[in-house]
């Protein structure tokens, strides 16, 4: 689809998509991990940029960084070191795992980047006390933007950044609902490539092509066939397009994921006519969690179970990055989760290069087979 | 019908012919540079050792990491599931089986069918392969073939902690320099990959009774010490080696 061009492009590409947007006089923020509070980033006028590191210096890092963080953050740490993220007015650590907090830390006192946030919020999301420190949090980050870059946030500039984020978030939501209805209709790294450069555009733009995709892919349902199985992508970062390629070649599809490059990142609405602050957070409670937050003892397990019923789900493939330490402690419990239900799965770790690829091979088509 | 099933691995290339529920014959060679000519080469071999005509043969599969390498196949399926097959034709009452291969090990428990229910597969490193084994014996100058009764001499088994392949083989060295008696060392090594290799056979669970297949079940001090650990008897049969290629020819043969 030529509408898809331009995705894979700033995916493959996102340093390069950064330096044009700069020179036409964007400040860009980048940021880690989809707890971010995104919209008043946006409210504010500037760009938020979610950073996965290139993969290209990572052996850079080992000057900070123990080989035990994973490679998204030795990755990341490795480009700033390189000067690859010059280009960023500033940057956004939400509190969520130990290596992020810790690459923070690392980051402030190494990088001469501009604007500095931590975003510490809360890890139990199931009390009010949890809600009132969460509008406190953004609040005081919202005035940490207005103060570094002497602007002023109004509610105005909150409620359209609510707005277009629904408008986004409920894009990408259509087009994984068509993707997992008729696999055929888009492959997995197009739609990786759709998903990741969403993260990365300019969100007006954005907004713009992905209703474009979106249409576009109305047009073709139910022209393509599907017979294969149909898997779900459960873990931290997928930052392997060849995986789906991979999957596809095993004789199945990738018809749904929880990943925080993936679902995580889009799902849960917020309400407009709510006061925007209280809106934010309320989000926070709504949408899935990942490992580093608590909702309850089973909401990770039954949001899993949910989601497999919900898209006919054949089989699962838990995917993280290798040393995620959040992950790797909710494994087991996921795992009893699924094995209790019959619902076949397995592990695949990788770090910044995936394992090699006739092994990996082998190692879908197995479990392609048995299903 | 008979059916033939090729095996193209990381360091040896397999093939068997299968009739009826009957192994008529198998074959190994060394897979070599040339993964394709490894395939055709112990076909052929195995067909004029049988006197069989190429047009005899109803249906073949490949497996193996070569597996796609074989273009006169009909089907290429993975070992895991080849390997499962050919433990399930050998002993339908098998419920795990331990494959230690050339470049990786693998442990998957089968139903009473044969099928594959669950896997797990070391592809990280060379420890606990039959690489690894190959290392050792060179850097004991001993022959690989006489490890096994070897070790089984040892009283007290040398301590190997490295969990890395060439950190494991400097360790060795220092054991030789140390004047460490050769079977302790052999041992050591050989509870170094039944370690590696138990720890990852347990995330299956390793239900029994377990077969062992692959290249290194030839090594009796491996399976003795990989026996220890799991608690239960392996069975260990003159087909381990090929078996995957034992497996690939008998779903040859259950093909639609």
């Amino acid at each position: 689809m030529e509408s898809l061009r331009e995705f894979h492009e700033v995916a493959q590409n996102p340093y390069r998509y950064a330096a044009e947007l700069k020179d036409r006089g964007r400040k860009i923020l980048g940021y880690f991990c989809s707890y971010t509070p995104e919209e008043i980033i946006y409210a504010a006028g500037l760009h938020p940029m979610r950073l996965f590191g290139s993969k290209e210096h990572i052996h850079l890092a080992d000057k900070h960084l123990q080989s035990y963080s994973c490679s998204l953050v030795r990755s990341a740490m490795a480009d700033v070191m390189a000067g690859s993220l010059a280009f960023l007015d500033g940057t956004v650590f939400p509190h969520t795992c130990d290596s992020i907090q810790r690459l923070s830390d690392i980051w402030r006192l190494n990088t001469n980047l501009g604007f500095f946030a931590d975003v510490v919020l809360p890890v139990k999301l199931n009390t009010e006390s949890a809600r009132e420190y969460m509008i406190a949090v953004l609040a005081r980050f919202k005035g940490e933007l207005e103060e570094h870059f002497s602007l002023k946030i109004t509610d105005g500039n909150l409620r359209s950044a609510i707005v277009r984020y629904n408008e986004i978030r409920g894009c990408l939501t259509s087009i994984y609902e068509l993707h997992a209805k008729d696999p055929s209709v888009i492959s997995g790294s197009d739609l990786y490539a759709v998903v990741r450069a969403s993260m990365i555009m300019d969100r007006d733009d954005l907004a713009v092509k992905l209703a474009a995709v979106l249409h576009e892919l109305k047009q073709k349902q139910g022209t393509g066939r599907n017979s294969g199985k149909r898997l779900m992508l459960v873990g931290n970062i997928c930052d392997h397009p060849d995986i789906y390629t991979l999957i596809e070649r095993s004789g199945a599809a990738v018809v749904w994921d929880d990943l925080c490059s993936g679902t995580r990142y889009f799902e849960g609405k917020i309400d407009p006519d709510t006061e925007p602050m209280t809106a934010l957070a309320n989000r926070y409670f709504t949408r899935p969690v990942c490992p580093a937050k608590h909702v309850s003892p089973f909401a990770r397990g039954e949001h899993l179970l949910g989601q497999v019923r919900e898209h006919r789900v054949d089989g699962v493939i838990f995917f993280q990055l290798k040393f995620c330490d959040p992950h790797s402690f909710d494994y087991p419990y996921l795992k009893e989760f699924l094995d209790r239900a019959g619902i076949p799965n397995m592990m695949l770790e990788a770090e910044d290069q995936l394992p090699p690829e006739g092994q990996l091979l082998t190692r879908f088509e197995t479990f392609v087979a048995m299903l | 019908m008979r059916t033939a099933g090729i095996d193209i691995g990381s360091i040896t290339t397999k093939a068997a012919i299968v009739e009826d529920g009957r192994i008529l014959g198998t074959m190994v060679c060394f897979s070599g540079y040339n993964a394709s000519l490894a395939g055709t080469t112990v076909y052929r071999n195995l067909l004029d050792d049988l006197g069989f005509d190429a047009s005899s043969i109803d249906r073949i599969i490949s497996t193996g990491y070569g597996r796609n390498n074989v273009d006169f196949a009909d089907k290429s399926m993975t070992e895991i599931i080849c390997h499962g097959a050919g433990a399930h034709f050998l002993n339908p009452d098998i419920r795990t089986v331990i494959d230690i291969g050339g470049q990786d090990s693998k442990a998957l428990v089968v139903d009473a069918d044969g099928r594959v229910r669950d896997f797990v597969m070391n592809d990280k490193c060379a420890a606990g392969t039959g690489r690894f084994l190959e290392v050792m014996a060179r850097a004991l100058e001993v022959d690989l073939d006489d490890f096994g009764s070897l070790s089984l001499r040892s009283a007290t088994p040398a301590k190997i902690s490295s969990i890395c392949t060439v950190f494991a083989e400097s360790e060795v060295i220092s054991l030789i320099s140390k004047g460490e008696d050769r079977e302790n060392i052999i041992a050591g090594i050989h509870d170094s990959v039944a370690s590696r290799v138990f720890a990852m056979a347990q995330r299956v669970g390793i239900p029994v009774p377990v077969m062992m297949t692959g290249g290194v079940a030839k090594n009796i001090g491996v399976v003795k010490a990989l026996e220890k650990k799991i608690g239960a008897t392996l069975e260990v049969n003159e087909f381990a080696q090929v078996n995957g290629a034992i497996g690939a020819a008998v779903l040859a043969a259950k093909m639609g």
